[in-house]
């Protein structure tokens, strides 16, 4: 199973930001030191947990009971994100041909529909932080919910998600948590997992060499705030972000960690004890043990106070096959499918039938890996990036730079 | 009069009419790239999808982002940055000069048959992509790999992948030597080889007549290859990204694509770019007023 794209798929979903999305006061603006760019910016409608919103519907969607087109559907999505095996089987189903463009960043794919060098009939892997913007540039159109006869599997608690409410433009596709994965055959301590507190094992000089970080300035900057305490995941206080960037310098000194994506393959290789990772990372590390590993030596931990999220499906406006998109859509919100399309990504798709119990029955995970499970009440618990304003982005990749600058 | 002979008035047009297609092509790829990211460096951000929008009226360029940037860069976080990365590239250079002028003179001085064969050789590491070498040396430096287990055996015990100033130093050599051997070849070959015999006839040691003889008639060559190498080095990122990945070989390519592909700052990442640009353009300077002196020396 390759990922290449798939890596950059999250790590960018993550670090990108869909800071596009954000909205942009020219209060803020002014902040920005007289930048030129930003004055008299229109607003976006964000939503947040705490202001969920309703998008603005602009358009129709499409009239009940079509028939699905024939031809070739087009799916935009990152690489390796789909199992081809899935898409095969959906291709006899419909007698039809799928055709997959993939793109690497979410500003990227919402740069090429923009500017018609794409277009896609259903679009997967895009999140709520870029979703004000394919709304606003009219880039994707309203479902007909008619059409997703699997639609009451998603998970109850995202059928009408805080970024759209009523679920207007989108369905959501996978969960998932920030935390750390490690090697539970090696000498890793886990007394600390059993609080909130497991952050630390990153700064144990005990395993310095073999330590990860994300690289994803959102990501790894939240670790490190969750660990000086601090839970507020989209700060704009500077003093907190620098404390956290001091704190991530103490860990670099301490365990010289590798800044990057692959703790999905490091871990399971053995090159790696420890990672901040996503808890998918682990979930597709199984695929990346060698031919002798045991899928039981890999683990993840995530606290209660963690970041959690999802990604979703969405029909573009400019679909020349949207009956055929819903199907597609529809299809991969069944059980079967989704389970089958989980073994090759990894991620677990956000649908309430797909429990622990039933991915260890069909072998999907190894018991070690439950506590890398995102259960319905877990993804409520978390905590939710939201797309920051554009001062505070700003503070967030000053901070960065100073980090990765060493 | 004896003196240069004009060419034929026939041939006087053809030599810059055939050079003009690759002279036009270079000129065009150069400069509107150039322009490109000046332009995105000191353009507009958009309101709603921020994207960086250019702009190509250098009289509404706004110089404020980038002027915070360069503050950054003499003052700021990359400040570290840019001065690591100058130490890796003039170490790298360094090392790249100390192995790589004896495979130029030995090549430069064998037989005709044998320079063939050795200059195949020179090329055959090109036959593979230079990331999937990279990447064996990952597989060969990883804990359990087989050259560090070696140099353990030997007593050499680190940490190769994990922030190691001198992966990411000898990854820059390994990357890179082999352009800085073909020009120092070029020059070492055009060397007329009777003035060595005749410095060593006169009594010259064999050192004496390389220092006074081989080394400055190969500055050149020297210079031509340093340029060659350092140019690329300099905006090099994917040699720390596969050796080390850590931020303690941060380089200031890394930099520049975390704020092109990694970040909405893409007008921090064009400044970047046009930073380094100035200060490479100081060195190609360097390098080419010092070959103008060369070749007034020559003439006079």
């Amino acid at each position: 199973m390759t990922t290449s794209g798939f890596d950059r798929r999250r790590f960018l979903r993550l670090s990108g930001l869909g800071v596009g999305t954000a909205i942009v006061a020219p209060s803020i603006l002014s902040a920005c030191g007289g930048s030129s760019s930003t004055s008299n910016a229109p607003s976006l409608p964000i939503g947040t947990p705490d202001r969920p919103i309703t998008l603005p519907v602009t358009r129709e969607s499409i009239a009940d009971g079509l028939a699905p087109e024939s031809g070739t559907l087009r799916v935009y999505n990152y690489a390796d994100y789909v199992n081809p095996d899935v898409v095969a089987a959906f291709e006899e189903t419909y007698g039809v041909t799928v055709e997959i463009s993939t793109y690497v960043t979410e500003e990227e794919a919402v740069a090429k529909l923009r500017s018609g060098s794409v277009e896609a009939d259903v679009i997967l892997g895009m999140t709520d932080t870029s979703l004000a913007l394919l709304v606003a540039a009219d880039l994707i159109q309203p479902i007909n919910r008619s059409y997703l006869t699997n639609f009451s599997n998603v998970i109850t608690g995202l059928q009408n998600p805080y970024y759209d409410v009523g679920s207007q433009y989108t369905v959501p596709h996978v969960i998932y948590a920030n935390g750390i994965g490690y090697r539970t055959d090696r000498d890793v301590d886990t007394s600390s997992f059993s609080g909130d507190d497991g952050w630390n094992v990153l700064w144990d000089s005990t395993y310095s060499g073999r330590v990860g970080v994300l690289d994803s300035y959102r990501d790894t900057i939240n670790m490190a705030l969750f660990r000086n305490g601090v839970f507020d995941v989209n700060t704009g206080d500077a003093e907190l972000i620098d404390r956290a960037v001091s704190a991530l310098n103490e860990m670099s000194a301490a365990t010289r960690p590798q800044v990057d994506i692959l703790s999905y393959q490091e871990i399971p290789a053995g090159n790696r004890d420890i990672g901040l990772c996503w808890s998918g990372d682990m979930l597709a590390g199984i695929g990346y043990l060698p031919e002798d590993g045991d899928p039981m030596s890999l683990g993840f931990w995530y606290p209660k106070n963690t970041i959690t999220a999802n990604d979703f499906f969405a029909v573009g406006s400019a679909a020349t096959h949207p009956v055929l998109a819903h199907h597609f859509v529809d299809y991969l919100l069944d059980v079967d499918n989704a389970l089958a399309n989980q073994v090759f990504v990894g991620y677990q798709p956000a649908l309430e039938p797909i429990t622990t119990d039933l991915l260890i029955d069909r072998g999907v995970i190894p018991d070690s890996l439950v506590d890398a499970l995102v259960t319905p009440t877990r993804y409520d618990d978390g905590l939710r990036l939201v797309t920051l304003e554009p001062a505070v982005d700003t503070l967030w990749i000053d901070a960065w730079t100073t980090f990765t600058s060493g | 009069m004896p003196g240069r002979r004009s060419p034929p008035a026939d041939n006087r047009l053809l030599w810059p009419a055939l050079a003009l297609p690759g002279t036009a092509w270079l000129t065009l790829f150069f400069l509107v790239p150039v322009y490109a990211i000046a332009c995105i460096a000191f353009g507009r951000v958009d309101p709603v999808f921020r994207d960086a929008i250019p702009v190509w009226n250098p009289a509404d360029w706004q110089f404020a982002d980038a002027g915070d940037t360069l503050s950054s860069v003499i003052s700021g976080p990359l400040r570290g940055v840019f001065l690591r990365t100058t130490v890796y590239v003039v170490a790298a250079i360094a090392f790249c000069l100390v192995i790589g002028y004896p495979v130029a003179y030995y090549v430069a001085r064998s037989s005709l048959r044998r320079r063939t064969w050795l200059l195949g050789l020179m090329i055959l590491p090109f036959w593979v992509s230079f990331l999937m070498r990279l990447l064996a040396w990952v597989n060969l430096l990883e804990p359990d790999g087989w050259a560090t287990r070696a140099l353990d055996w030997i007593g050499i015990e680190q940490q190769w992948l994990n922030g190691n100033h001198v992966t990411v130093i000898l990854g820059l050599v390994y990357g890179y030597v082999p352009f800085l051997i073909l020009p120092l070849y070029a020059s070492l070959e055009r060397i007329d080889w009777n003035l060595v015999d005749a410095a060593q006839d006169l009594g010259a040691s064999p050192w004496r007549s390389f220092h006074r003889i081989t080394l400055p008639l190969s500055r050149p060559g020297i210079a031509a290859g340093v340029v060659l190498v350092a140019l690329p080095m300099f905006g090099d990122y994917y040699t720390n990204d596969l050796l080390s990945r850590s931020p303690r070989t941060e380089m200031i390519g890394n930099q520049i694509d975390f704020f092109l592909n990694a970040s909405r700052q893409k007008q921090k990442g064009a400044t970047l770019v046009l930073v380094l640009s100035a200060a490479l353009a100081i060195g190609m300077s360097w390098y080419l007023i010092g070959l103008e002196r060369t070749r007034r020396r020559e003439e006079s």
